[in-house]
């Protein structure tokens, strides 16, 4: 079902570019697009390109998701450390990400570096929040459960917070791992020599349209996948909690 | 509502979006006839690597013309000649500064566009490092990080220049940075080399020090001045009048560097030095357009096919000749 529309959308665009109704220097027809991405597969470089983007998603969102619970969990148990940090990440979180960009230039290059930082700082803040609410939520009766098992510290955290909290930290893992695709293509806009964002620019700066629409499909089915596997892996571990 | 109706009212949404654009885009295509309407406005593009266009934003001629027919005149700042196709594929701008080689390559991959005058001679481009990078030759440059706007003279300059040694773009890295922050990359040690564009290369080498390498005039491939097809077909007579301007402020700073060399250190805030650097490597001479652009960007289509950058079965040699379009700059007084 969920096929019908992408698959409508195909047909009108075929018709349009072939009738010239759009110029093809705009859209390509989906038939160079498919021949575009073909060629880049075959000649192995789109496995490069899809690599690289994932090293860095996946490097990102570690550093920002493993950070954003660290902190979430801190914050939640501990009612003075959440009045000390939580308003300045909450002020942080004001700030839009993209506006990170130039700091980040400057201070850790057009490296690796500079690219995990900034799809790390987009996957903070959402895991963060939903954690932290997800945290504060749960019934005192379960920790003192935790208490009678004499959980402290990560242990308390590993058999009582997070489980507890489980529904709320998955939906902040989703969307930060939504926000880290996002965040990626910025990260390839500025000066990247691998990935699917700088297939974009490529695309965009030798006048191929087509290598931009690839990496645009290519995106939205990678981004499709890994958030199914995320839910997945959340479902495995309700059923596992239940 | 419910699931079915809810996509039904998706598509239509959608289908009005996809009708609603095709026709915006359609009146242009519509209108390929000449004819004797006039434009609203006339857009061109400036940059610093074209210190032409900056002497004719600064004296207005072409404003001055074009106010007798009351059409307006628009300037848009391009900061590389990838970024000028982009606008001129878009319809952003009608007129787009740009390397001959780069729009060889745009009108191989479709971009309408012609090539109608000649606005410099320069050498532009060249392969600039850190001056103790330990880079002396092409040939070290195997396994390095280099800065390049793709899309752009430099780019291809880079392409001959590995490929002369028998490098590949894939022994190299190639890190894609606008020509600006391809310098500051340079400078920072971000990268170990750059495809370098005056006035940025100029001010590295002035400024920072930085060497140039590996030059060769004969590889930097004309400023050219291109016109959307679509801008030709419905106003050739509108194209005259902008070379016409572009040509007086041609003279103009040919008969008065002191104000050519004004406009560009007020654009592209240089130093006296720097300004002087850069207007000694351009050459106003030439503004005939035809054989001698033919060949240079000719010379440059080999390489564009071996990175596979424009499609294999393209004959470059039609490309070419499409692209250049002398009957514009054959009508001026010379």
């Amino acid at each position: 079902m969920g096929f019908a529309l992408p698959l409508l959308l195909l047909v009108l665009w075929e018709i349009t570019t072939r009738t010239g109704l759009l110029p093809a220097h705009a859209l390509p027809p989906p038939g160079a697009i498919v021949r575009t991405t073909y060629d880049l597969a075959a000649s192995g470089e789109l496995l490069e390109h899809v690599t690289s983007t994932l090293a860095r998603v996946g490097t990102g969102f570690a550093f920002g998701a493993g950070v954003a619970t660290l902190l979430a969990l801190i914050t939640g148990r501990s009612a003075v450390l959440r009045r000390l940090i939580d308003p300045t990440l909450q002020g942080l979180r004001s700030v839009p990400s993209l506006a990170w960009v130039p700091l980040f230039l400057l201070w850790l290059g057009i490296g690796e570096t500079s690219k995990v930082a900034l799809i790390a700082v987009g996957v903070f803040f959402p895991v963060y929040l939903n954690l932290l609410s997800g945290v504060l939520a749960i019934d005192p009766r379960w920790i003192e459960v935790g208490r009678v098992f004499r959980y402290e510290g990560w242990d308390l955290a590993r058999h009582v917070l997070i489980p507890a909290a489980l529904p709320a930290y998955l939906t902040g893992l989703r969307s930060g791992l939504g926000l880290g695709f996002m965040f990626v293509v910025a990260a390839e806009l500025m000066g990247a020599s691998r990935g699917l964002g700088y297939l974009m620019v490529d695309g965009q700066t030798t006048s191929r349209p087509e290598l931009i629409i690839a990496a645009l499909l290519l995106f939205a089915v990678i981004g499709k996948l890994s958030d199914h596997a995320l839910e997945r892996a959340g479902a495995r571990f309700q059923r596992f909690r239940a | 509502m419910n699931r079915m109706s809810r996509i039904a009212s998706l598509v239509i949404w959608i289908s009005v979006l996809v009708i609603g654009c095709a026709s915006e885009a359609r009146p242009e295509l519509a209108a390929e006839a000449p004819n004797a309407e006039k434009p609203d406005v006339v857009r061109l593009d400036y940059a610093t690597y074209s210190p032409v266009s900056l002497l004719l934003k600064d004296k207005g001629f072409l404003e001055e013309d074009l106010a007798k027919d009351g059409v307006k005149v628009e300037w848009v700042k391009s900061i590389g000649s990838n970024k000028a196709l982009e606008f001129l594929s878009s319809s952003s701008i009608d007129f787009g500064s740009t390397a001959g080689a780069a729009a060889l390559l745009a009108k191989a991959n479709g971009n309408p566009i012609r090539a109608v005058y000649v606005y410099s001679k320069p050498e532009w481009t060249a392969l600039v490092t850190r001056a103790d990078s330990g880079i002396d030759k092409i040939e070290d440059l195997k396994g390095k990080k280099v800065a390049v706007a793709r899309g752009t003279d430099p780019f291809i300059f880079l392409l001959r220049a590995l490929d002369s040694v028998g490098l590949s773009d894939k022994e190299v890295e190639l890190v894609q940075l606008q020509h600006p922050d391809g310098r500051a990359a340079l400078e920072r040690g971000d990268v170990d080399a750059w495809a370098g564009l005056d006035p940025h290369m100029a001010t590295s080498e002035l400024e920072k020090g930085s060497k140039l390498f590996f030059r060769n005039p004969e590889w930097n491939t004309w400023g050219m001045l291109n016109v959307r097809e679509g801008f030709a077909q419905k106003y050739p007579a509108y194209v005259d009048r902008v070379l016409a301007a572009y040509e007086r402020a041609r003279e103009h700073a040919k008969r008065a560097p002191a104000e050519l060399r004004a406009s560009l250190i007020k654009e592209a805030k240089l130093s006296d030095a720097v300004a002087d650097r850069v207007l000694t490597r351009t050459d106003l001479t030439p503004s005939t357009i035809g054989d001698a652009q033919k060949q240079a960007i000719l010379a440059a289509g080999d390489v564009l096919k071996k990175s596979a950058i424009v499609k294999p079965e393209t004959n470059v040699e039609e490309v070419a000749t499409a692209l250049i379009d002398p009957s514009f700059a054959n009508k001026l007084n010379r």
